[in-house]
């Protein structure tokens, strides 16, 4: 019976159901529950196209289920479990229908088999994540808020605009692999771009996430933006563009992370460098390559919402993320931090750590394609990962200075949600087939071999030795209160002004040029008065009784003609 | 923040006391020489097997040991110089960002260890 639901409308179901019970410990559990139950309907669905619908003479496919899409649902479940572990303590119905129909609205996305299903869902993980940002209520998060939904259903109608385009021209709105050429094609390219935030597309992601409410930020790192990647896997694989695309994304973000000081802000560009390592996946888009993209943001939602659990406990316990507060917390987190350290030895790819067994396959792949440039800056990449999210997110928070706080241990849920993460994190690193096992494609590839374990740990130590040295030196950068501008200035700040500016310029032109009308009919009104006015000279010559005079003698001639006549 | 005057080791979990070790004179130091001495064994270990990378540069003693080194340093220096130019206050962009903003105290729960 339970696969002739769509797994979306499990979620959607039960965010109405979850109104009618008591806040408390069985909603708690309810929201547990679901994610759970999702995950075993994806884990046992056949595969296959197994629901359609009518919609106005289109044939939707609601349940296209093939591999590609069930890895993407499985850690989607599973992230959605996660969030809602973490959340166990929160009492906040706005958050927690949002939480639901939010991994909904994602997983719906997933086993979309035509772009208009796509399309739907697509805008509903933009609606409903937007209430996890605006749930924090304050001034800033709502401004915040509104930025994102217009850049995320921005990004939706691009979407439909080029759905349409493709339906004209080829009359198929089915979603498969599509060959970038034609406007409607570019148009879905856009849009996925924007979602998986492409270099100058990407700073929605800069500035929301660390908007988001405590629990909320967690639920936000999972979906939106890996859903873009299995997009554009879906879509765009081998579209060259991609992987130019995806190196520049390795490595613009990290300066920023380095010298950014609120820590869910670090943690968001690092996302985004960890999207440019699968974004180039999918450009080489060989069949490893794409198992290499699909493992890599399978353990890369587990690690980066284990960080992002990590700075929120610290958060949650202390009113603060920003690293220039915080510092020598592990005296009484020490949990929380040894967490935090696995998630970062994990996203940094350490041997025997999530990421070390999944970023090498797109690494592998670009070398064994020859990109060499690309293949160095993805190298170097790796070893900023280290910089930003390896040291600086722990470092920062529980080491160093001691900042004189000493917050209580982060609450059990919490723990637990963190501890489960960091399980899976350090059990796919050292036993990686079970995930191998669920790529879409055979996996042939044996990830610890001497010379790639010795590479990888001589790029992470002596980067740490580098760090070492920096510190010492005094070289490393300190944390100061402040912010950076990214290219978000250009409409968050220059666009508004240029806008004040060009509006400024135009009322005067245009106010000059009234008044230049104005003062004409003005000197034209006054010039008819002077004539034809009471006081004129053409009223003054010509009185009412010259023209009687006139008339009289004029009909006095008539009839004096006519008598003669 | 100021060092707490009622702070009391005792007080911190067990873990975080044994954490501890590493904030105890001379500890630092031998945390990097610990380091420095796993990262010559690292890098003397490139010399124990037949290296088969997909470019030349690869097969190079040493060589993902300097990538990581001067990449590590580069990006630092690189970011310090970003940071004059793109340096903000917090208040930059007003009320229109979280980031001037205090995180509403009643969705948090702070408190302290040792609190009831």
């Amino acid at each position: 019976m339970l696969e002739q639901i769509p797994t979306a409308f499990l979620f959607i179901a039960a965010a109405l159901v979850l109104l009618l019970l008591p806040q408390g410990r069985i909603r708690a559990a309810f929201l547990l529950a679901v994610p759970l139950l999702a995950g075993w309907q994806i884990w046992t669905l056949p595969e296959g196209n197994l629901l359609q619908v009518g919609f106005f003479g289109f044939e939707l496919e609601l349940m296209r289920v093939d591999r590609l899409a069930r890895a993407f649902g499985l850690v989607f479940a599973l992230a959605g479990f996660l969030g809602n572990l973490y959340a166990w303590h929160l009492r906040d119905s706005v958050q927690q229908v949002a939480a639901l129909l939010y991994a909904g609205s994602a997983i719906g996305a997933l086993f979309a088999g035509d772009l208009i299903t796509l399309f739907f869902y697509w805008e509903g993980t933009a609606i409903a994540s937007v209430f996890l940002i605006w749930a924090r209520r304050t001034e800033g998060a709502y401004f915040t808020g509104m930025r994102y939904l217009i850049i995320q259903v921005g990004s939706g109608v691009l979407l439909i605009a080029g759905v349409a385009l493709i339906w004209r021209e080829t009359g198929s709105i089915a979603f498969d692999k599509m060959v970038l050429g034609s406007p409607g094609t570019w148009l879905i390219f856009l849009s996925f771009g924007i979602k998986a935030a492409f270099p100058l597309l990407h700073n929605w992601l800069q500035d929301s996430y660390p908007a988001g409410t405590v629990t909320g930020t967690v639920i936000l790192s999972a979906f939106t933006t890996k859903l873009a990647i299995y997009a554009l896997a879906r879509g765009f694989a081998g579209t060259e563009i991609l992987i130019y695309i995806g190196v520049i994304m390795t490595i613009f973000p990290v300066f920023f992370a380095e010298i950014e000081n609120d820590l869910r802000r670090v943690l968001a560009y690092s996302l985004n460098n960890q999207l440019g390592f699968m974004v180039v996946g999918i450009g080489i888009g060989t069949d490893m390559a794409i198992n290499g993209t699909v493992s890599h943001a399978f353990a890369h939602i587990l690690y980066k919402a284990l960080l992002f659990m990590s700075v929120g406990a610290v958060l949650f316990r202390t009113g603060t993320s920003k690293a220039s507060e915080l510092g020598g917390l592990y005296r009484t987190m020490p949990l929380t931090a040894i967490f935090c350290l696995v998630g970062a030895a994990s996203i940094s790819a350490f041997p025997l750590f999530s990421g070390f067994v999944t970023k090498s396959l797109v690494l592998g792949e670009t070398a064994q394609a020859g990109h060499w440039v690309v293949w160095a800056g993805l190298v170097f990449a790796s070893a900023a990962v280290l910089s930003h999210s390896g040291i600086k997110i722990p470092f920062f928070m529980f080491f160093a200075h001691d900042s004189g706080k000493r917050p209580k241990e982060a609450p059990t849920h919490m723990l637990w949600a963190m501890g489960i993460a960091a399980a899976f994190s350090i059990g796919i690193g050292v036993v990686p087939a079970p995930l191998y096992a669920i790529l879409p494609f055979p996996v042939d590839y044996e990830p610890y071999t001497m010379n790639h374990v010795v590479a990888q740990l001589q790029l992470l130590l002596f980067a740490l030795l580098a760090f070492a040295f920096l510190m010492r030196t005094g070289i490393h950068p300190p944390e100061v209160r402040a912010i950076n501008l990214d290219f978000d200035w250009t409409y968050r700040w220059l666009l508004p002004r240029l806008l004040r500016a060009v509006s400024g310029a135009v009322a005067s032109v245009w106010g000059a040029q009234a008044a230049f009308w104005q003062r004409r009919a003005r000197r034209l009104v006054d010039r008819l008065y002077t004539s034809h006015g009471p006081e004129g000279r053409i009223s003054t010559v010509w009185p009412t009784g010259a023209m009687v005079i006139w008339i009289a003698i004029l009909l006095g001639a008539t009839l004096i003609l006519n008598f003669l006549g | 923040m100021l060092e707490k005057p009622q702070d009391n080791p005792e007080d911190y979990p067990a873990l975080g006391r044994a954490i501890s070790w590493v904030d105890r004179p001379g500890s630092l130091r031998k945390i990097i020489a610990a380091l420095a001495i796993i990262c010559v064994l690292t890098f003397l270990a490139d010399f124990t097997y037949e290296k088969h990378g997909e470019f030349a540069v690869e097969d190079l003693p040493g060589f993902y040991a300097v990538f990581g080194f001067v990449g590590f340093s580069g990006l630092i220096v690189l970011a310090r110089f970003l940071r004059v130019l793109i340096k903000r206050p917090e208040d930059f962009y007003g009320n229109k960002a979280v980031d001037g903003e205090v995180y509403p105290p009643d969705q948090l729960d702070i408190s302290e260890q040792g609190d009831a």
